[in-house]
């Protein structure tokens, strides 16, 4: 345990030094940190993850908190193994991407150190169970993810994301504070161990606890309506950060839910059917705003909303499968969730790192103004194509793994007497196959768009991404997507305690026959693989001796070529947006001249945040006019608030003397 | 075993069979002669002596996609049982590896025609995957149902338990045939979704993602085209044939089933005219709300009540 704590430590104290170092060392000094913390921290979670038992260390503490317990435990475990193996990687790929901010002292220094107590603080958050503890470290990710999201404070959008950020982050901790201060009033103890006795009762009380926990884990997790800070946070931080947050924080709104599932022992049927529903709507919602999306990071923001959607889908499953008394869906539905948040966490960190590249390679993050990338950054490209059909969930690639064991979770509710259960199991495969294809829209539009074809426009910019820095976090990303993808098996071994800490019934069989199904699986996609290399092979035979020319592509007879006559991300995206319009709605302005030949004309289009527009604008408009009769507390004058700070130390004093 | 390799080597053969008799059913409707039902086997054969011409813009992916289509959907062959020896793959859920294979053709075959930066085939891709958002969740209401009606997760197992059931399961597999060969004609490219015979690329939806293809990568896409819409007959032809007969005659029967949809499919493209590109996603939309009855239907009869 001493060990984890070190290596915690570690992360905070690289950035800490670097502010002290010269702009070239800072990110070598905590590279090495980050390194060294893995040597720290790794051997401690395999043995956890691989032998299930629980690490657990009391640190006293004086005054409200007491003596708190730091327990790891398989699903705890789990998570510091994405929060760790995350952060390296990050520190790699920060060491060739904030180059470009060389030369402003201040910035770089509040990188580095805001990034160590993010990764220290969110270790922190997936192991320590005390309430107020808890508390502590979440409100110290917040805030220090927040100072990262705000790196570019000069910028306008940048400054108003950020504090949009912060400020969904507070309501978001609002309810946690809520639902840990009502937990604790009830149990007595501010220990986790101790809520056991207060959620596994079934009753009113602990059903608004389930969902007050549920809003304010949701809202780190990004699950609608609580969704809209991530589209405007993440294109907003460097890349490494969104990626940061993307592939590794919003999960620890995920840990927040398991956490409590966990505790509550055996789910509530209602709850779970509300997990499963919310869950498939967040999947829809978030793919279908990712596909209208011209910013190529506020995309891969969408789609992330998405896939916490199909990994609350899974837990929903593995809710209902629990609920029913039903192992086999218990399992399916856990581990897929469980796998989908690590697949989750490697492509979309992948992708996030392939996009900061194309931005400081073209300076652009529209996505209409790219285009033949795969000229200019191939090895980049190839990568992304590899992340883009993972995220779609196609085989050969992770993807695939995960969304599988959520379709058969699913799908054995057929076999179930239950008609809800056999009612959502049919909506929930038929949503899963929905996002599937509409993902595929989306990605086929990002990779078809921004890498394929000719480039839209210039770039200038000469960035080599052969950087050892750009390529080796990006293909160690890669190698993991494939072998997940054919070898499924290894990787489910090392998940197998997690999942079997959700299921109190032995589940041997139910394990083994899952991962004979793995192993069939693997092996039919070799199969697969070897079909494609033969008809590659057959293909090359073919043309061996024959003439291969190269021309230009077939205009359908118009000569000219021009790269602005390519279909556009808009047009491609036409139809479904058109299909989907009321989910999706989009602010679109014509201007033509109402002559016949009309020489000027121009169109634009914008798409709006269904939630934010319709739930969040509103009730903030309403709580604006109440809050408005309260706004003589906050005057602006400095004798009111040296009053205000005065009053406070008196009653202070006064429950000081009280309670002695 | 031997009998096993037969079958499957006149299926992997037989493809090009079925897309001539579409097109000799639609020469004779409209009282021509017509080719002889052999021609798209002398036009793949032709295809696969000749050289290549590659579009310049192009990359690596316009280059593997051919090759990864048609091993995709040979791969999803071995998926789909054929009545009285079953499937060479066979587990629990294979039919999302069915639908998803067929998913990652979709994916190459899309980024391959954005990859020739041609608005033409930009067009039809953007066609493309819009109607398939509609397809794919249709796809797995119908195995829901089914997989409702028998219990079983791989189609080995539901297709050997459909038929001894009797019955309600009439109506729905009636119903399940209906959108099954809507699916048929949208993933096929057929009239009134698609018309692959026509010379105006405005109006085209798979034809023109494919329109830079020349030489053995054309070849490729015109046997994966066949043999995609083979898969979905052979699907519907699992729904129809007894198990209780035996093997010779379970095989004349399952041949004959497939016989019929595509002489269906070329009736139909005699008689019905393409449909305008915005009134395609309603036409679609029916394979949703048929699977979406037949499995009310199941549910009604097994679960007593909606």
């Amino acid at each position: 345990m001493n060990f984890f704590f070190t290596g915690t430590l570690l992360f905070s104290i690289g950035g800490f030094a670097a502010i002290f170092l010269k702009e070239k060392y800072k990110a070598l000094v905590f590279l090495i940190l980050a390194v060294t913390a893995q040597y720290f921290i790794l051997p401690d979670i395999f043995n956890v993850l691989i032998s299930g038992t629980r690490l657990e260390a009391p640190v006293q503490f004086t005054g409200p908190i007491g003596i708190s317990y730091i327990r790891i435990d398989p699903l705890s475990a789990f998570f510091v193994l994405i929060i760790s193996v995350g952060a390296l990687l990050v520190a790699v790929y920060s060491c060739a991407y904030m180059k470009t901010y060389y030369g402003k002292k201040a910035g770089l220094s509040t990188y580095y150190l805001f990034l160590g107590i993010l990764i220290s603080s969110m270790l922190l958050v997936v192991t320590v169970q005390n309430a107020i503890l808890f508390l502590i470290v979440w409100e110290l990710m917040s805030i220090s993810s927040f100072f990262l999201v705000s790196f570019e404070n000069k910028k306008e959008e940048v400054r108003k994301a950020s504090i949009y950020y912060l400020i969904a982050m507070q309501i978001g901790a609002a309810f946690l504070i809520t639902a840990f201060g009502w937990i604790t009033a009830l149990s007595g103890s501010l220990d986790f161990s101790s809520f056991k006795q207060i959620l596994s009762i079934s009753n009113t009380s602990s059903i608004i606890l389930f969902l007050l926990f549920f809003i304010g884990f949701s809202t780190k997790a990004g699950i609608i309506p609580m969704h809209t800070w991530l589209p405007k946070a993440h294109p907003a931080a460097p890349a490494g950060v969104s990626a940061l947050m993307s592939g590794v924080m919003i999960k620890t709104g995920i840990y927040g839910i398991l956490r409590i599932i966990l505790l509550s022992g055996l789910p509530d049927i209602k709850l779970s059917y509300f997990v499963l529903f919310i869950s498939l709507v967040t999947g829809v919602y978030g793919i279908s705003n990712a596909i209208a999306q011209k910013d190529l990071k506020k995309l891969l923001a969408f789609s992330s909303i998405e896939n916490i959607g199909i990994v609350g889908m899974g837990i929903g499953t593995g809710m209902l499968g629990l609920a029913y008394n039903q192992p086999v869906i218990a399992v399916f539905g856990f581990m897929g969730a469980i796998l989908h948040v690590l697949n989750h966490f490697i492509f979309k960190t992948l992708l996030f790192f392939v996009a900061g590249i194309v931005y400081q390679k073209t300076g652009s993050r529209n996505i209409e103004h790219l285009g033949g990338l795969t000229k200019t950054l191939p090895v980049t490209s190839t990568l992304f194509l590899f992340g883009s059909i993972a995220i779609c969930g196609l085989p050969l690639f992770n993807g695939f793994i995960s969304e599988f064991a959520l379709y058969l979770g699913m799908s054995k509710g057929f076999a179930m007497e239950i008609l809800p259960f056999n009612i959502a199991a049919v909506i929930g495969i038929s949503g899963l196959a929905l996002i599937g294809m509409m993902a595929v829209l989306c990605f086929t539009k990002v990779f078809g768009i921004c890498f394929l074809g000719t480039p839209r426009s210039l770039y200038k910019d000469n960035l080599s991404e052969k950087s050892f820095a750009f390529i080796a976090p990006m293909i160690t990303l890669s190698v993991l997507i494939i072998s997940i993808g054919i070898m499924p098996g290894i990787f489910f071994l090392l998940l197998i305690t997690v999942v079997k800490q959700f299921i109190s019934t032995g589940i041997k069989n139910e394990l083994f026959s899952m991962a004979h199904l793995y192993n069939s699986i693997s092996f039919s996609l070799l199969i697969f693989a070897f079909i494609i290399i033969l008809f590659l092979l057959i293909r090359r035979l073919l043309l061996m001796n024959r003439s291969v020319v190269k021309f230009k592509t077939w205009g359908c007879g118009y000569q000219s070529e021009s790269s602005r006559i390519q279909y556009t991300g808009s047009s491609y995206t036409q139809p479904i947006l058109q299909l989907i319009a009321e989910l999706v709605p989009r602010k679109i302005n014509v201007v033509k001249e109402p002559v016949l030949f009309p020489k000027e004309a121009s169109f634009e289009s914008q798409s709006q945040d269904f939630s934010e527009r319709f739930i969040i604008q509103p009730s903030i408009r309403i709580l604006d006019k109440y809050l408005n009769y309260f706004s003589w507390i906050q005057s602006g004058r400095m004798q009111q608030y040296i009053i205000y700070g005065l009053l406070f130390l008196f009653f202070l004093l006064i429950w000081i003397w009280g309670t002695r | 075993m031997l009998i096993k390799i037969i079958i499957y080597a006149v299926l992997v053969l037989s493809p090009l069979l079925f897309a001539g008799i579409i097109n000799k059913v639609k020469a004779i409707w409209a009282g021509r002669k017509g080719a002889t039902v052999l021609q798209p086997y002398f036009d793949f054969y032709k295809l696969l002596r000749k050289g290549e011409v590659i579009s310049k813009t192009t990359s690596f992916i316009f280059q593997i996609t051919p090759s990864i289509n048609i091993s995709a959907v040979l791969f999803a062959l071995f998926i789909v049982p054929i009545p009285c020896i079953g499937s060479i793959i066979s587990f629990n859920g294979d039919f999302v590896l069915f639908a998803y294979v067929l998913g990652l053709s979709r994916f190459m075959t899309v980024i391959a025609a954005l990859d020739t930066g041609s608005s033409f085939a930009g067009m039809g891709a953007s066609r493309e995957v819009t109607f398939a958002t509609i397809v794919e969740p249709s796809f797995f209401v119908i195995i829901g149902t089914l997989s409702l009606l028998t219990n079983q997760l791989s189609f080995n197992s539901i297709f050997t338990l459909l038929n001894t059931s009797v019955g309600y399961t009439m109506l729905v597999k009636l119903l399940l045939l209906t959108s099954l060969f809507i699916m048929l004609l949208t993933e096929g490219s057929r009239v009134p979704v698609d018309d692959p015979n026509t010379h105006l690329e405005l109006t085209m939806i798979h034809e023109v993602m494919i329109l830079d293809y020349s030489g053995p990568d054309l070849a490729f896409i015109f046997y994966s085209s066949a043999l995609k819409m083979l898969l979905i007959s052979l699907i519907i032809g699992n729904l129809f044939v007894p198990v209780y007969l035996s093997l010779f005659q379970g095989l004349l029967y399952f041949g004959l089933i497939v016989f019929i949809i595509f002489y269906a499919v070329g009736i139909v493209e005699s008689i019905i005219a393409r449909s305008r590109i915005s009134h395609i996603p309603q036409f679609i939309f029916l394979i949703t709300a048929l699977s979406i009855i037949a499995f009310a239907v199941v549910a009604f009869f097994l679960r007593g009540g909606i």
